[in-house]
């Protein structure tokens, strides 16, 4: 604020032209943005609160957001276990299975396809009974059937689109006995879809709670400061000039609420990881437990600018007409 | 400079606070508006910057009509219009030199030249030594002249002023009213509300009292003088 120190001694002259710090729009944001810094520096406290409470509100979604993404990255590994097999009672020769291979991979939905043969299927018995050997003694592989294990794409594991695949499968010629969990199938995916719309309920009164409650922040704030909208629209302010420092100032404090959430938010889930093995059945750094993608980091920070930009915007209507 | 043709002003649709006034003030003039408390004086003022848009009549600044102004047209009006209130209201936690300097960045000044303009205009108000302090550790003189600069500072064509010495002492209202003075004497219309007798009667200025939203009398500067003489 001692900038100004120097010009006090000099000899005023008198008036002469004023250069203008730039026409229109461009000229300007330099201002504003020297405005908005100024404020958030003169009005220390009540930036705090507005950053602090902005923190905590996108602290609470991204935190719902990550539980959610990794239940939701659990449900895609159980829907692997969704496979569709096909029981042949012979062996198929290498020209055979290719054959059907190349039908089966040409339906829409299919994603791979391994064929187990009598031996494979007696490995895979053998394995799963280790240390009971004895009761696989006399069974030769010849009475184990042979089979197609499709596995399908991500958009075919629900219900329809398991029975839609199966019933393609079935016209295919030389194909007679076709197997899949249907029970498993149906029951998995209805409870994932009322999982999802709980997810989504609770998500959505979230959200809404959470800007309700920045918004009344700001809106405060800025009522405290409405003797400062008052004079400038006295000295002949347009409402753009008047409105830009606020909107910049709600911007930064809507980044600034957005990284420090996502940094904590952070600190949390690494701390989870650490600690959380002495009270979890499972070892939470092995089982696959992931941070959120970059793409809703991107968007939370989003998020943020955006609350604290239209929080400001929509404050700012109220009291701009003084 | 402003001319209001048959306004009428109603807040409410029983009552109103201006009742068809018609008055003429002329570039380069100096007149109070007096009256007692609601008689309308400060409704009026609230006309000539734009606060209000009038129920009936035309209100011409400027040779513009205010009452059918643009709401985004207000801002380019109040440029060529001071306005100084009672209760001063400044930014008590801003320095003097930014609550001027407001003014002309709303203007769109570049920096050295509004801090030349702005402690011109604090030393012609006699508080450029102040410039760098809280207005809320001021006087009420002191931020009384802080309110003048900052109407002033642009050179506007009209200044408008509710109650300016309300809160002062004598001294202070001399102070003030000499200031009045010499922006009309350098071209700025003045207009000035107050019921403050000994002001006017001090000023030898046109008088134009109002009562219960009418006009009830006015008088000019002449008889004014005349009426001192006797």
């Amino acid at each position: 604020m001692n900038r100004w120190k120097k010009k006090k001694t000099e000899t005023i002259k008198p008036f002469k032209r004023p250069t203008l710090a730039g026409d229109g729009f461009g000229g300007r944001i330099g201002y504003f943005v020297t405005r908005a810094i100024t404020n958030i520096r003169q009005n220390v406290f009540v930036n705090v609160v507005t950053i602090g409470t902005i923190t905590l509100a996108l602290l609470i979604v991204s935190l719902f957001l990550l539980v959610f993404v990794n239940l939701e990255s659990a449900a895609e590994n159980w829907s692997e276990r969704v496979q569709v097999t096909v029981y042949f009672d012979k062996e198929l020769t290498s020209p055979e299975q290719n054959a059907l291979r190349g039908k089966i991979l040409a339906l829409p939905g299919a994603r791979s396809v391994a064929y187990v043969s009598r031996d494979e299927a007696l490995k895979r018995f053998k394995s799963r009974l280790r240390g009971q050997e004895t009761v696989l003694e006399g069974v030769r592989p010849e009475v184990l059937p042979t089979s197609f294990e499709i596995s399908l794409k991500r958009a075919n594991r629900d219900t329809l689109g398991v029975e839609s695949f199966v019933s393609a499968l079935k016209r295919i010629p030389g194909i007679m006995e076709v197997q899949y969990g249907e029970e498993w199938v149906r029951r998995f995916n209805s409870f994932l879809n009322f999982a999802r719309l709980l997810g989504g309920l609770l998500g959505g009164f979230l959200v809404v709670a959470v800007i309700f409650i920045v918004s009344n922040t700001i809106k405060l704030t800025i009522y405290a400061r409405r003797d400062e909208l008052e004079v400038m629209s006295l000295v002949g302010a347009t409402s753009f000039f008047i409105k830009a420092p606020f909107l910049l100032e709600g911007l930064m404090q809507g980044m600034a609420g957005s990284i420090i959430s996502i940094a904590l938010l952070f600190g949390l889930y690494e701390g989870f990881l650490h600690n959380a093995g002495s009270f979890l059945t499972f070892n939470p750094v092995t089982s696959g437990l992931g941070f959120l993608p970059l793409e809703y980091i991107g968007g939370i920070f989003l998020a943020g600018a955006l609350l604290g930009f239209i929080g400001s915007l929509t404050s700012l209507k109220r009291f701009i007409n003084v | 400079m402003i001319q209001l043709h048959n306004v009428s002003m109603a807040y409410q649709q029983d009552a109103s606070a201006l009742d068809n006034i018609n008055l003429k003030i002329g570039k380069g003039e100096f007149v109070f508006l007096t009256g007692p408390s609601g008689a309308g004086k400060t409704t009026l003022l609230r006309l000539l910057y734009g606060a209000l848009s009038p129920s009936r009549g035309q209100v011409l600044i400027d040779g513009q009509n205010v009452s059918r102004l643009p709401a985004s047209q207000i801002p380019y009006l109040r440029r060529s219009v001071g306005v100084v209130f009672q209760d001063f209201k400044l930014l008590q936690n801003r320095t003097v030199f930014e609550n001027v300097a407001i003014t002309l960045e709303v203007l769109g000044w570049g920096r050295a030249d509004i801090g030349k303009k702005v402690m011109h205009i604090l030393k012609q108000m006699g508080i450029e030594s102040k410039f760098n302090l809280i207005t809320q550790r001021l006087s009420g003189g002191e931020q009384q002249r802080v309110a003048l600069a900052r109407a002033l500072v642009n050179d506007p064509k009209i200044l408008l002023a509710d109650e300016p010495t309300g809160n002062l002492d004598d001294a202070n209202k001399n102070q003030i009213l000499s200031i009045f003075r010499e922006a009309n004497v350098r071209g700025t219309t003045v207009v000035v509300a107050t019921h403050d007798r000994r002001l006017i009667e001090q000023s030898h200025k046109r008088i134009v009292m109002l009562n219960k939203g009418e006009i009830v009398e006015q008088m000019e500067k002449e008889k004014n003088r005349d009426d001192q003489a006797i």
